[in-house]
């Protein structure tokens, strides 16, 4: 309280007409002692508002703190669970984690496809290969039945001729080399019409074999490029996961900072209750006060409670100082358990 | 969850004590002051109660042996958070049956772990 409130109230208990010891006469006296009065009882009012704007204030900023800390939690719980950290999300198909898992998945699937496409396009080279020599093999076949053809042709010529020889001995005999002829003509003719089919048929799987040689040549180039950008995709994927991971884990450390600072701020806020506390005796004192001058005045007639009234009874350790009270005291921010 | 009852007449200390106490998982209820608890208590058991000393109608000491007086209440922790710290006053505490005793301004990690201690 300042000084020159201090020193007027002295100068009030001097003037008071109850003392007879003032200068002035007790009209006077009475009316600086009403003024002086009144200004107490506005010093009181000004201090109980002074201490409520500053507890509103507190009021306000703890619910601020509120809403700080929860939205921090809000984020940080929100980031957990997009990364999938948060040990129940890892399943979530939402979560960043989830979804490295589903694409990382995908480009393996779609590379082993490829990959069996390519196995199974090179497995198809092998049987046309084996086609192909199958095709070589009835060829060659079919030139040795050729040469039994043209053996039967010669043999059958041959028994025409001794048959001619024979005379009319030889009649039956001629009947069965001219058949034998007419077969031999005939078995050239399929040979040489299997020999076309045989030629086609190779020609055909040379025509296949060149295809899905080609085809292989390209499917390796596809898998091994995408194989190269399935990595490529796995790599950005885990790249901008640690990035993520790492933004989480400094949020989070972030998150931690925030709740100490606001711990600090609580703390520090706690000065308003003492400063509350205090502003309370001193209004509860001038009251104190007031009503002493208005009895010594003797505007008030002193009653068994007004007699009683006392100062306020200091309860920190502050006060007590200033009052020249001090005891044992506990510090602040002390904990006993008992 | 652990409930908790903060008994102050300052709105300002309950909210920051309550502040505290949420953010460290417990659910809270607030009075402000002795005779306000004990409405509030009435079929409301609590895990534990945090009170202030110096509170108009009821004071914290006046609470405590309230509150003792009750089997329900009878060894269930009360904190004392005051700052009133007068030797003398903390004894008068221990007597009425306070479990312990907390000097403002307060420390919210310290408190937590204080709570963390005297519950069981």
């Amino acid at each position: 309280m300042p000084e020159t409130h201090h020193g007027g109230l002295s100068e009030i208990a001097g003037e008071s007409p109850s003392n007879g010891s003032g200068p002035g006469g007790s009209t006077g006296a009475d009316e600086a002692l009403a003024q002086y009065l009144s200004q107490l009882g506005r010093m009181g009012e000004q201090l109980r508002q002074t201490s409520k704007q500053i507890e509103d204030s507190v009021v306000g900023v703890c619910d601020s703190f509120q809403g700080i800390a929860a939205r921090a939690r809000a984020t940080v719980a929100r980031a957990t669970g997009f990364l999938g950290n948060d040990g129940q999300s890892a399943s979530d198909r939402q979560s960043f984690e989830g979804l490295i898992e589903t694409c990382s998945g995908t480009l393996v699937k779609i590379l082993n496809t490829t990959v069996e496409a390519g196995e199974i396009s090179r497995r198809a080279i092998e049987r046309m290969e084996e086609i192909d020599k199958a095709s070589q093999q009835i060829s060659d076949a079919l030139g040795q039945l050729d040469q039994i053809t043209n053996s039967n042709r010669m043999l059958a010529f041959n028994a025409r001729i001794e048959a001619a020889h024979a005379g009319a001995a030889g009649t039956g005999f001629a009947v069965v080399a001219v058949e034998l002829a007419a077969a031999t003509v005939k078995s050239r003719s399929v040979t040489a019409h299997v020999g076309e089919l045989a030629l086609n048929l190779r020609s055909l799987a040379l025509s296949t074999l060149q295809d899905l040689r080609n085809m292989n040549e390209k499917d390796s180039e596809r898998v091994e490029q995408c194989r190269m950008e399935v990595d490529e995709s796995l790599r950005d994927l885990q790249s901008a996961h640690s990035e993520m991971a790492a933004m989480l884990n400094g949020m989070t450390s972030e998150g931690a900072l925030l709740a100490t600072d606001i711990g600090s701020a609580v703390r520090g806020l706690q000065f308003q209750d003492r400063i509350s506390q205090r502003i309370a005796h001193v209004v509860s004192d001038l009251d104190t006060i007031c009503t002493r001058l208005k009895i010594h005045a003797g505007h008030v007639a002193p009653g068994p409670a007004a007699a009683d009234e006392g100062f306020s009874a200091y309860t920190m350790q502050e006060e007590r100082e200033v009052a020249g009270l001090g005891e044992d005291e506990a510090s602040a921010g002390d904990v006993e358990l008992f | 969850m652990k409930k908790v009852l903060i008994v102050d007449d300052s709105v300002s200390m309950r909210q920051m004590v309550g502040f505290t106490l949420r953010e460290g998982g417990f659910e809270v209820i607030e009075a402000e002051h002795g005779q306000d608890a004990l409405d509030k208590l009435q079929g409301a058991p609590v895990d534990l109660v945090i009170t202030d000393l110096n509170m108009p109608v009821m004071d914290g000491i006046t609470l405590i042996q309230n509150l003792r007086s009750q089997p329900a209440m009878k060894t269930k922790p009360i904190l004392m958070l005051t700052t009133e710290g007068l030797v003398g006053k903390k004894e008068l505490g221990k007597a009425a049956g306070a479990t312990g005793w907390i000097v403002k301004p307060f420390d919210p990690e310290k408190l937590l772990q204080t709570v963390a201690k005297v519950l069981p």
